[in-house]
């Protein structure tokens, strides 16, 4: 086996050092110093004040790529998650708007989130044979669904009351909270990934499901509660999508399903299960935001920029393959 | 003593030519005009224009487009923006309330901001371009029915949905003016919806012919109602039926003439060029404190006269471009090359 780093170049050493030299984590390292030279050579208003106040609208979209990456380590996926960020996001201002106290619209928001994220999880785990882009694919479109009858014909809605949403995305001396927060929780889904039993099922699971059920992993519990954690994280993600904007709209959260995979599968995740660490996920997330706020500042059209992501995503998933038959090659 | 004389000259060429640059408004100013998204054929006419003009001045135009045509899109552009500190901002907002904390923030930060085509809420500009206000819409169409309808007989109405708020706001205009004695011999008949549905409004035209057989007039403030009457009559060589509203000059090429043989004498839409150019002043009037975006401020556009800053429906400001443009057999050749 390849070890735990989906994209560890064949025959690399295992020592723990060489390996994060020469493994996916050290090319993303690399590309991370690569992607900040590039960008502070291209943007003149690159700079650490920039960037500080630029992350958060992009960091929100990390929240899903922490337990993402859980569910594509089991080999399986979840394309709900953006319409359960506008689902959440939907109540939290309606909530808001209510007249509840903030850190209950905080408490709703998640709940909001993590009911949706128990739906899914209901229904993969009772019907275990059902493909889970196929079960996601629907409820991604019932709670879109839901939420464009829940705003009604304006399609959108904002907080009077901008206080509580204001706090949450206050900075601490020029440092964001979202950073603080993300940086948290990413080193704790690392810790549960990589260091625990639990994190060893998933890869079990994700490995060979049935092997792992047979040695007495309890798959389905663990399903259960991933796909409920990925709501919570929904929840979570739509809090701070609306500090950035107060207020919620039918477009809310579109394409973060694929924004959080994309992230993931950069970093090493592989989306056929058992392979890929949190710390590959976590770097290739910087790289993908400090790309976008550095090219973005130079006005590079949008398109243009979600085209660059595009290719260094094939590329990242490609070079593995690259170098292994260049290697074969040599060899003969 | 050639070559130097040359190098004189050619100093003083430069020099003439660099003083004669600086001598707009704007000279150095940077201004960011923000879209709704890419690819809006529309937009791009006043963007064409609003650059022309803002480059004339001699201040620098960013024209930017979110990657999707989005609140949250439109916000990481913002973001960018806010980096890059420009003179200005110009945006056509995606939503109307969503970027108040980001243009609140681009404001703290010495930003002006301004828009047009659409506006953020009032807390988020210091002052909105409108292409038409809602009463010159109203003026120039009851005149053209007047017009078309020689001052007297029966007009109807061909509306898109009977919820959508703009199409109401201009009928409800229309019915007001009406009611001037100018008007009196003018008998509004039905106001008919076709849904902005081509074969809807095809049907509902056809209705208004059957039941109105003295009908004169039609007036369709929506350009898929417009086209479908429009093509509707035309395919009728007896009927004398007159069509007008507001339309895209591409759609009506075919049916706009003075003749017999086309259904459409004229027809009216915003000056999208103007409403560029009229943003992009607006816009360094702004920057140059000329104005600030308070109810009752004025400012010169040479060539275009003076504007007033007066208050909009929404609680904010607005400066109010005029009149929609007319298209009519002279020109809807060359403006349907652009719109």
């Amino acid at each position: 086996m390849a070890g735990k780093s989906g994209r560890s170049i064949n025959n690399v050493p295992e020592s723990p050092i060489k390996k994060l030299i020469f493994g996916w984590e050290g090319i993303l390292i690399l590309v991370f110093i690569g992607v900040n030279i590039f960008c502070k050579w291209f943007s003149e208003y690159y700079n650490m004040f920039n960037l500080l106040r630029q992350m958060p609208v992009y960091l929100a979209e990390v929240f899903l790529m922490l337990v993402m990456a859980f569910i594509l380590v089991m080999g399986e996926i979840d394309i709900s998650v953006g319409a359960t960020v506008c689902l959440a996001a939907t109540m939290a201002c309606i909530a808001s708007n209510a007249g509840i106290p903030f850190p209950l619209v905080i408490l709703i928001t998640l709940l909001v989130g993590t009911c949706c994220g128990l739906i899914n999880a209901v229904i993969l785990t009772n019907f275990s044979e059902l493909p889970p882009m196929i079960v996601t694919l629907s409820t991604q479109i019932i709670f879109r669904g839901i939420a464009e009858i829940v705003l009604g014909s304006g399609g959108s809605i904002s907080v009077a009351n901008t206080a509580g949403f204001k706090a949450i995305s206050r900075k601490i001396g020029s440092v964001p909270l979202i950073l603080f927060l993300v940086i948290i929780l990413a080193v704790f889904a690392a810790i549960v990934l990589g260091r625990s039993t639990f994190g060893r099922k998933v890869y079990a699971i994700g490995t060979n499901r049935l092997a792992a059920r047979y040695s007495g992993v309890a798959v389905q519990k663990i399903r259960f509660i991933i796909y409920t954690l990925m709501g919570t994280a929904a929840g979570l993600c739509a809090l701070f999508m609306v500090a950035s904007s107060y207020g919620a709209n039918t477009t809310t959260g579109t394409g973060f399903e694929m924004d959080a995979i994309a992230m993931a599968v950069f970093g090493g995740i592989s989306s056929t299960g058992g392979k890929g660490n949190m710390i590959g996920g976590i770097i290739s997330a910087f790289i993908i935001v400090c790309l976008r706020i550095g090219l973005g500042q130079r006005n590079v059209n949008g398109q243009v920029i979600l085209l660059i992501i595009g290719v260094l995503l094939i590329a990242a998933v490609a070079l593995p393959n690259i170098l292994g038959s260049l290697k074969k090659a040599v060899k003969k | 003593m050639k070559k130097l004389l040359s190098v004189l000259l050619v100093t003083l060429l430069v020099a003439g030519l660099m003083t004669s640059a600086l001598a707009g408004t704007a000279d150095g100013k940077k201004i960011a005009l923000v879209g709704k998204s890419a690819g809006n054929a529309f937009f791009e006419i006043a963007a064409a224009s609003f650059k022309e003009a803002g480059e004339g001045e001699g201040a620098t135009i960013d024209v930017v487009y979110p990657e999707a045509a989005t609140a949250d899109a439109q916000i990481k552009v913002l973001d960018n923006l806010i980096s890059q500190q420009p003179d200005a901002i110009c945006i056509s907002a995606n939503d109307f309330n969503a970027l108040q904390a980001k243009l609140e923030e681009a404001m703290d930060a010495g930003i002006k901001v301004s828009s047009f085509d659409s506006a953020p809420n009032p807390a988020s500009r210091q002052v909105f371009v409108n292409q038409a206000g809602t009463v010159a819409v109203g003026q120039a169409l009851i005149d053209a029915v007047y017009d078309m309808a020689g001052g007297e007989g029966q007009w109807a109405i061909l509306s898109a949905t009977s919820q959508a708020t703009n199409q109401n706001a201009w009928i409800d205009a229309m019915k007001k003016l009406a009611e001037d004695e100018k008007y009196a011999k003018l008998e509004l008949v039905e106001v008919a919806y076709g849904d902005d549905e081509p074969q809807k409004s095809t049907d509902q035209t056809q209705a208004l012919l059957d039941n109105y057989p003295d009908l004169k007039v039609i007036c369709a403030p929506t350009t898929v109602g417009i086209m479908a009457a429009a093509k509707l009559v035309q395919d009728k060589p007896d009927c004398k039926v007159k069509i007008t509203g507001l339309g895209l000059p591409s759609e009506m090429l075919e049916y706009t003439g003075a003749d017999d043989a086309h259904s459409c004498p004229y027809f009216y839409l915003w000056d999208m060029q103007l409403l560029g150019k009229l943003s992009a002043y607006a816009t360094i009037a702004l920057i140059n404190g000329d104005i600030t975006g308070a109810e009752g401020e004025s400012f010169t556009v040479e060539g275009l006269g003076e504007f007033s800053i007066t208050a909009a429906d929404d609680g904010g400001t607005e400066i109010v471009q005029g009149l929609p443009l007319q298209f009519n057999a002279d020109n809807i050749e060359e403006m349907a090359k652009l719109y």
